[in-house]
């Protein structure tokens, strides 16, 4: 007995994976060309598998931001921000954000994935509270759960009916009920009925907290998520998001109106215990969501290009896990064949996400395309020729006819 | 559901064990007898997901909550069957 015995089954498929042809988890991306363009064994490759849906990890303001800063204030912050980890520009973007979404109170922390592990742990007493997890959320707010040891509940994804009566059959002694949505899911790009959840968590005493950081700066009408497009900034309890998406930066934040928020910075180990993003990071991250107030052409080329290439793989007859999104994923009945078409996929230029399950939300193995508003016409323009040529090549890949 | 019988665990016990093989068959791949000792990940090779989603299943038919927390704890298709008898008899 090793260690290692457990990994044997994992490495096996991987290896497996790596014999087929290229990998999808090993991608290197060997020279960053721009926003949507990555060399990858040594070609020139159309990015469609990044989260770069607002397309500003190039944005010269927002480069600008992040070289002064790291002029003025170094490379690090060297500590939490509970200790010596917290400087102006870390007030600066809790307040900036506070203000983008008309929540109170926002605190920041080193990533998006801390950001839930510290909401839903800094949050829960496991002696005396329960949680209330959609089916597909994220590994981050399982893990959350996880660290918060409290009793975790499941219900049906998109479902507020499932989640009904779940919280009704809570025995009655249980003081605090923490109910965790996403806004738009990651893995088929579809949208949580928010509004709903509003209700049913609050017909059963239950806060809510929904996870934004697919759909932060890129639904609504001014960006601030489903939630606004939903018409419940103001109702729900706890919202959070990450930099690493639209804001093109790393670290992530949870903002609400509870003013007892704010004891998260006391009762969340992940805000106490990890270093907090460094001051380079943190101005970039800060002129990109200016940038979101400033540009809305940015969310609306973003929907323009999810329309069209949307429009352009269903007429292709591709099998697709959802209506018009920035994340637009192909449904393949196999993982073989999801990896194959993967790699004709990067054979023909162009890069996107691979996922199997257990990591997608049902029997299917899929291939996801990130829609970023930088896409260029002629980065469109290779997209659809190379998902027309994997069509044709791929038929377990289209829906019956 | 089986009244108050002296054979009544046992034949509700039956009955969660077969409702459960039903629920597991169509991910029974290779085809391997399914008895209580039967480990769902190890011998079946159901992956994490899927027992959750199962379990869900369960919930709906018994009206019942099981947590995540306790799934993780089981192994085999006995030990999961027990879990729901735990939780139906404090219901």
């Amino acid at each position: 007995m090793s260690l290692f015995d457990k990994f044997e089954k994992t490495a096996a498929l991987y290896n497996g994976l790596s014999e087929m042809g290229k990998n999808p988890f090993t991608v290197v991306m060997e020279e960053v060309l721009g926003p949507t363009r990555a060399k990858i064994k040594g070609r020139e490759t159309v990015l469609a598998g990044t989260h770069n849906y607002l397309g500003q990890t190039f944005e010269p303001k927002a480069i600008a931001a992040a070289k002064e800063a790291l002029d003025r204030e170094g490379t690090g912050t060297t500590g939490s921000r509970f200790a010596n980890g917290t400087f102006s520009g870390h007030r600066r973007i809790e307040r900036d954000l506070a203000d983008f979404l008309g929540l109170r109170h926002c605190v920041v922390f080193s990533t998006g994935y801390v950001a839930n592990l510290g909401a839903i742990a800094g949050l829960i007493d496991p002696a005396e509270d329960v949680v209330l997890v959609d089916a597909d959320c994220h590994a981050c707010i399982y893990d959350g759960c996880s660290l918060s040891g409290a009793e975790t509940i499941r219900f049906r994804h998109n479902d507020p009916e499932s989640l009904d009566k779940r919280l009704a059959r809570l025995d009655p002694k249980i003081k605090g009920k923490l109910v965790c949505i996403e806004g738009m899911y990651s893995m088929y790009g579809d949208v949580a009925p928010v509004k709903e959840f509003v209700e049913v968590a609050h017909r059963h005493g239950a806060y809510l907290l929904v996870d934004e950081a697919h759909s932060f700066g890129v639904y609504g009408k001014t960006g601030k998520g489903v939630c606004e497009a939903d018409g419940v900034m103001d109702q729900i309890d706890f919202y959070s998001g990450t930099f690493s998406k639209a804001l093109a930066s790393i670290g992530g934040f949870v903002a609400s109106n509870h003013p007892q928020a704010e004891y998260l910075r006391f009762s969340s180990r992940p805000y106490k215990f990890t270093a907090s993003s460094s001051p380079s990071t943190i101005a970039s991250a800060t002129a990109a969501l200016a940038n979101i107030k400033e540009t809305p052409a940015l969310r609306e080329k973003l929907w323009a290009n999810a329309h069209r290439l949307h429009a352009a793989l269903t007429q292709f007859g591709l099998k697709l896990a959802s209506g018009p999104a920035p994340v637009i994923s192909v449904l393949f009945p196999t993982r073989e064949d999801a990896f194959a078409a993967w790699n004709f996929l990067l054979d023909a230029g162009v890069y996107v996400n691979m996922a199997i399950p257990p990591g997608t939300p049902g029997k299917e193995s899929l291939l996801r395309l990130a829609v970023s508003s930088a896409h260029t016409n002629d980065d469109i323009d290779r997209l659809v020729a190379a998902y027309g040529a994997m069509a044709d090549a791929f038929p377990s890949a289209k829906t019956p006819a | 559901m089986t009244g108050s019988t002296p054979s009544g665990i046992q034949e509700d016990d039956d009955l969660v064990f077969r409702r459960i093989c039903g629920l597991l068959e169509p991910l029974n791949e290779k085809g391997v007898k399914l008895t209580r000792d039967v480990d769902l990940v190890a011998d079946l090779e159901i992956d994490s997901v899927s027992v959750l989603d199962i379990v869900m299943d369960i919930e709906d038919y018994y009206d019942i909550s099981i947590p995540v927390n306790t799934i993780s704890e089981t192994k085999t298709i006995g030990q999961l069957v027990d879990a729901i008898h735990a939780i139906k008899g404090q219901g």
